[in-house]
């Protein structure tokens, strides 16, 4: 890094641009237009369309929009409703009871959704009033939800994932593959939290539930019995090898269809409706991964991947010791970034770093999307408590509050993942092949 | 602003966004076909090829209608917490770059494609196409873009509003 004025320059470019709110892809380009012009003679304005555009029209990018378009139309269904009727059931009996409905539905419709925000509306617009009226403590059932939902990044499919894979150029669904374990396990230790808080609180006496034969609970849960089916067709597509992540994609939408069809909530009025949020939502992503490719071609002009990639190294940290430094790191930029921006932002500096010191390139998708997930609860700017905060009329404030042990038991979970990286690596190292 | 050329361009932004919707069925309806093909043992070359410029399409028309929805993701952070006045000069500033850097893009897209079709440019894959014709869509969207942010530039001069609904919702659906 030879002249660090004109780095410093570029740096200052990039938060003025982000920081004041220009929209994050225009940013990006312009950000990448003043690194081009710093730092190369290339000319910039025909170096931005030739990668704009492969960027923009690759193939591995088209299971984004039907990834979304699926989670839109079963975001119009009645599966909201069918959810709690159908989990209550089964979960009123474990410690801490109903609150479970929380992280188990958003755990199955993380699973049908790639969107975090998606995930927490769908489930939270029935589970909340239901656990409302039955008397939990209303810190649990907004902390639970706004944690819980978070899983719709980390389950496949997962937006967050197809966008780390596409700038970093790896297999989606060995992504997706990797994100199964740890999405679960981070499910169990949420739910664990619940019954423990359940066990200790002197303020959890929720009003308990009238008795239910076996008979009444199968026929209150056969509503999810299709979305079960499908998220097996979906995932198990992936993992035995019939299917890419763009073909699974499909199946997704046209079961997601199906079942709309069948529940009688597929009208010409809602298959508009997500088709167009379906539309919006990817050219929002588009936008930015158009901006970020360009930008990741300037950083790569200005040496500063190389720079700080080849000062991590001479600095000889531990492998612990750079995931803890990116940690921090990560954590700071989601409280000013959302999740995918601070991908897409970051990858091109932090990719040679991480190969560099022999990290796992799949395992870290999975570590920065559990990184990406706490940038969710966390204020100012986490979604979910925007989102929350909309749905409920609470402060903020309380909102986040309430979230605080859902974030600390993520960062629990990075350290699992240190520890145990198996828990991510093993399933996609025993996919089967996929075809073509 | 005359109402009409006010309905013309909120019908030209809407199209688009309806235009990259039907790009997105056409996605769906070759990944479809191209499964059905390897099932049966045909082959549909090219259709990897043809849902990336669908998905180019999609993508870059609807950007103007995104834009108009709100659900393009910027940092909000300074802009909520300065008082209306500032706010509407941090605003101008927002729309001059994104003007500015939309209209850059369109220059070089115009001259990138014209170029393409100058030059016979043809795919590298299977499905041979002439590349002037995806690549059209890109400079149509990118071009509807620009007259989008233009619009709100200069809505914010004469009216001091931009016609941009904020949400939150719209934008948090990416994640």
């Amino acid at each position: 890094m030879e002249n660090l004025s004109v780095i410093v320059l570029f740096l200052f470019v990039l938060f003025l641009l982000l920081g004041t709110g220009v929209w994050v892809g225009l940013a990006l380009l312009g950000v990448a237009y003043v690194g081009m012009e710093l730092f190369t003679t290339r000319p910039t304005g025909d170096a931005m369309l030739t990668i704009v555009w492969s960027a923009s029209s690759s193939w591995t990018l088209t299971a984004l929009p039907l990834f979304i378009w699926m989670g839109e139309i079963l975001y119009r269904t009645r599966l909201s409703e069918d959810m709690f009727r159908g989990l209550a059931p089964w979960l009123r009996s474990l410690p801490g009871g109903l609150i479970h409905t929380n992280i188990v539905g958003c755990t199955i419709f993380a699973a049908v959704s790639g969107s975090s925000a998606a995930t927490l509306t769908t489930v939270g617009k029935m589970s909340i009033p239901e656990l409302r009226r039955r008397e939990y403590p209303e810190k649990m059932v907004i902390g639970t939800l706004a944690g819980a939902a978070t899983l719709g990044l980390m389950i496949p499919p997962s937006l967050t994932l197809i966008v780390y894979g596409v700038t970093i150029n790896e297999s989606i669904t060995k992504l997706f593959i990797a994100g199964i374990l740890p999405g679960l396990v981070l499910a169990a230790m949420f739910m664990a939290y619940v019954a423990i808080y359940a066990k200790i609180s002197k303020n959890y006496n929720p009003n308990p539930e009238p008795p239910m034969t076996f008979g009444e609970r199968l026929a209150n849960s056969r509503f999810l019995i299709p979305v079960i089916c499908l998220i097996l067709v979906v995932i198990g597509s992936m993992y035995l090898g019939y299917a890419t992540a763009t073909e699974a994609a499909a199946f997704g939408v046209i079961g997601a269809l199906v079942l709309a069809a069948t529940q009688g909530s597929l009208t010409f009025k809602t298959f508009t409706q997500s088709l167009m949020g379906a539309t919006r939502t990817s050219a929002m992503i588009a936008l930015i991964l158009a901006g970020a490719a360009f930008l990741s071609l300037a950083m790569g002009f200005t040496g500063l991947p190389k720079g700080l990639a080849t000062l991590i190294a001479d600095m000889e940290l531990t492998r612990f010791e750079l995931l803890m430094v990116l940690l921090v790191f990560y954590i700071i930029l989601g409280c000013f970034l959302d999740g995918i921006s601070s991908v897409v932002l970051t990858m091109a500096v932090v990719e040679p770093m991480v190969r560099q010191a022999g990290i796992d390139i799949i395992w870290f998708g999975i570590f920065i999307v559990v990184v990406v997930e706490m940038a969710q609860i966390t204020p100012p700017i986490g979604f979910n408590l925007f989102v929350l905060q909309g749905m409920t009329n609470h402060e903020m404030t309380f909102i986040a509050r309430a979230a605080i042990p859902m974030f600390l038991i993520m960062v629990l979970m990075v350290f699992v993942l240190i520890f145990f990286p198996e828990i991510a690596t093993w399933l996609p190292e025993n996919m089967r092949a996929q075809p073509g | 602003m005359s109402k009409t050329i006010r309905a013309v361009l909120d019908a030209i932004y809407f199209g688009g966004g309806v235009l990259a919707a039907l790009c997105l069925i056409a996605i769906l309806v070759l990944i479809v076909l191209q499964m059905l093909a390897r099932w049966t043992g045909e082959v549909f070359p090219g259709a990897p090829d043809y849902a990336g410029y669908a998905m180019a399409a999609a993508s870059f028309l609807a950007f103007a209608h995104a834009l108009n929805r709100g659900a393009h993701i910027r940092v909000s952070i300074l802009l909520n917490n300065v008082p209306a006045s500032v706010r509407r000069y941090i605003e101008i500033w927002c729309f001059a770059v994104g003007t500015a850097l939309a209209w850059y893009f369109v220059y070089y897209a115009v001259k990138f494609v014209y170029f393409s079709w100058k030059f016979n440019d043809v795919s590298q894959g299977p499905d041979a196409s002439p590349m002037w014709i995806p690549q059209l869509p890109m400079v149509v969207g990118a071009f509807i873009l620009a007259i989008a942010l233009t619009d709100n530039l200069v809505s914010l001069f004469t009216n001091r509003v931009h016609r941009i609904q904020n949400s939150v919702v719209e934008q948090s659906h990416g994640e």
